[in-house]
């Protein structure tokens, strides 16, 4: 805005000196031309004649002859330049504005070198005018600008220095906080808005993280008081009772070290920090596995398990997890249904299905139930970590397939579909 | 012949656990602390093993392997991690470790897992029986008898006994018959393997010795020879 005005300004300053400029030396050059004109025709006397009945007001003129100095001024100021060639020069009156500034220069006559020059005081004067004028124009503006400048950021300060302070408050630990978001829908709103949804996210994960660190330690304290009675006791021990003794404490303590190795693997997967080692694997294939290793553990709960088979699927994989994730279903269904229960692993393209006529899972916990350390079974009379079902999902989901659960009437219903 | 087994291990303690371990056995250990000490040492020197942390200080334990395999060095290597995961185990591998630990770690499973290392290196020709006291097993023809008697097992009892048989009277971990048996690495959380045993220790008591797989708690199965 500043640098407009300053081009204003010029343009103005160029438009109007320069004008006044051209004029002079239009004048200038006329007068030069009539007394060039004037010392070609008249004689020596009426030269001098004209050039003392010359008027100041509109040139000054001045003739040296060889004898004295005829004209306005009593002599020449040196370093004249010819015309059209002009220079600056003062003279001095003895008028109330003693000074007085002139532009002029000689026109070399047969009669010697004359003077003509003209006033500029009211050129030099205006120039010093519109100089001052420019400057309080510019001056304004930029103030101005400054100004505005100065309260326009101020607003927006306002509104950083109001984020900063409930950002600090958010440090603290009040999680609770969110950025104020007015009507204007600004950048300041949109920005505002998404941090309050970044805050949203975290303070959902943060409560999830804290649910889970209260079940860790609920999970984790029973066996580890049950060591720590456990070890106090060995001392106590008669040394035939010893091996068995810390052989159960051990497997005690392999158990919550599973569950912190669960939990780590849990996370590396979930958050993608492990790599799936892909390779194509055939849907068929894992299926037949799982029913061969499955199998055993069935017939020692005198259950049946059936395999059924059709079309199958080539996908990329990570087999390893994959069965993991499948087993893991399959040795639930066996686990919690009854002795004698029938258990089904059904694969038809894509689509997996593990059924059982066990006790099935109520609608209300269908989905809790891939929640980290839920267990449907408040007595935990079953041993797990309560894992287990996180992390089939957690490896579904790296592998783009979706799982569900449904009734089985009665029973369980796991279905499981790749894309 | 005593075996030499370099021992690269940060952990002063899992140091001391493992270096007693070995000794305790007639294994020679040399160990060092970093990764940088280890790969001069297993440069300078003819070892049977190496047994690498994955996390080590100034050279990391694959890194290592790496060097030491581009190197042209094809002792075998087991690698110890507190990392139990997949892709850590194939990375492992495919820096040329021959196999994989995850800690904490049951000192009989690394020496099993060790003991196999350091006699692949040891050209044997290959066996087609094996005796454990009066149990006897035709790998050709697959027959198995104990005193004379046959026992009829599945394809999966037979590998499981097997495995047991050449490493008799020693723990075995759940871990490790699952590898045995199946093409799958996880830890598998479940009773799979005591169910075979279970059936195989049937077979077993019905010849009247039911004693012969013994089961050492907290820790797996052990084929016992004295029988």
């Amino acid at each position: 805005m500043t640098i407009l005005i300053v081009m204003l300004v010029l343009s103005l300053y160029r438009q109007l000196v320069i004008e006044q400029q051209n004029q002079v030396d239009k004048h200038l050059a006329a007068e030069m031309q009539r007394y060039q004109q004037l010392a070609l025709t008249v004689n020596r006397r009426s030269f001098a004649a004209q050039i003392r009945a010359a008027d100041p007001k509109t040139a000054l003129i001045a003739w040296r002859n060889s004898v004295d100095m005829v004209g306005a001024l009593t002599f020449l100021p040196e370093n004249m330049p010819q015309l059209p060639e002009t220079k600056d020069f003062p003279i001095f009156t003895g008028g109330p504005d003693k000074l007085h500034i002139l532009t002029g220069g000689l026109v070399i006559t047969r009669y010697g070198p004359v003077l003509i020059a003209t006033r500029t005081d009211h050129l030099a004067t205006l120039i010093e005018k519109f100089i001052n004028a420019a400057f309080w124009a510019v001056a304004f503006t930029l103030g101005l600008t400054l100004a505005l400048g100065y309260i326009f950021s101020k607003a927006i300060l306002r509104r950083l220095v109001e984020y900063n302070r409930l950002s600090e408050q958010i440090e603290a630990g009040h999680y609770e906080t969110r950025l104020p978001v007015s009507d204007s829908q600004d950048e300041f709103d949109m920005l505002a808005r998404q941090f309050n949804l970044v805050l949203d996210t975290l303070e959902q994960n943060l409560r999830a993280v804290r649910g889970v660190t209260d079940n860790i330690a609920h999970d984790l304290r029973t066996p580890l008081s049950h060591l720590r009675i456990g070890i106090e006791q060995l001392a106590d021990k008669p040394t035939n009772e010893l091996a068995d003794a810390s052989a159960e404490l051990l497997e005690e303590l392999d158990h919550c070290l599973g569950t912190f190795d669960a939990m780590l693997s849990l996370t590396r997967i979930e958050e993608g920090q492990q790599t799936l080692d892909l390779q194509p694997v055939s849907l068929q294939q894992i299926c037949q596995d799982l029913f061969e290793m499955a199998e055993v553990i069935a017939e020692s709960r005198d259950q049946v398990l059936d395999i059924s088979l059709e079309n199958d699927v080539q996908i990329n994989g990570d087999k390893y997890l994959l069965f993991q994730a499948l087993f893991n279903l399959v040795d639930n269904a066996i686990k919690y249904s009854p002795v004698g229960a029938s258990i089904c692993i059904k694969q038809r393209g894509k689509h997996i299905q593990i059924s059982d006529n066990g006790p099935g899972i109520i609608d209300e916990d269908k989905e809790r139930v891939f929640d980290r350390l839920v267990r449907l079974d408040p007595s935990r009379h079953y041993k797990g970590t309560g894992l287990g079902l996180s992390m089939v999902k957690a490896i579904l989901s790296r592998h783009k397939a979706t799982i569900s659960l449904h009734d089985n009437n009665p029973g369980l219903l796991v279905n499981i579909h790749f894309k | 012949m005593t075996k030499r087994i370099l021992l690269v291990e940060d952990d002063a303690t899992t140091l001391k656990y493992v270096a007693d371990g070995f000794t305790a056995q007639n294994y020679q250990v040399d160990s060092a602390t970093d990764g940088q000490e280890g790969l001069t040492l297993a440069k300078h020197n003819q070892y049977d093993l190496l047994i690498l942390d994955r996390m080590l200080p100034k050279l990391d334990g694959l890194t290592l392997l790496s060097a030491l395999r581009t190197s042209g060095n094809k002792t075998p290597v087991l690698i110890l991690s507190a990392l139990s995961h997949v892709d850590e185990r194939v990375k492992g591998l495919r820096a040329g470790g021959d196999d994989y630990m995850t800690k904490p770690f049951a000192f009989a499973e690394l020496l099993v897992r060790a003991e196999k290392l350091v006699q692949r290196n040891v050209i044997e020709p290959a066996a087609t029986d094996i005796e454990v006291g009066g149990l006897k097993m035709e790998l050709l023809t697959r027959k198995v008898t104990l005193d004379e008697n046959e026992l009829m097992l599945q394809p999966k009892e037979f590998q499981l006994l097997k495995y047991l048989m050449e490493h008799p009277n020693q723990v075995i971990s759940r871990t490790l018959l699952f590898e045995a048996v199946w093409d799958y690495h996880f830890d598998p959380r479940t009773n799979v393997i005591d169910v075979h045993i279970a059936k195989l220790r049937r077979k077993f008591e019905e010849l009247g010795h039911g004693e012969l797989i013994e089961t050492v708690r907290g820790a797996g199965y052990r084929l016992c020879k004295g029988h």
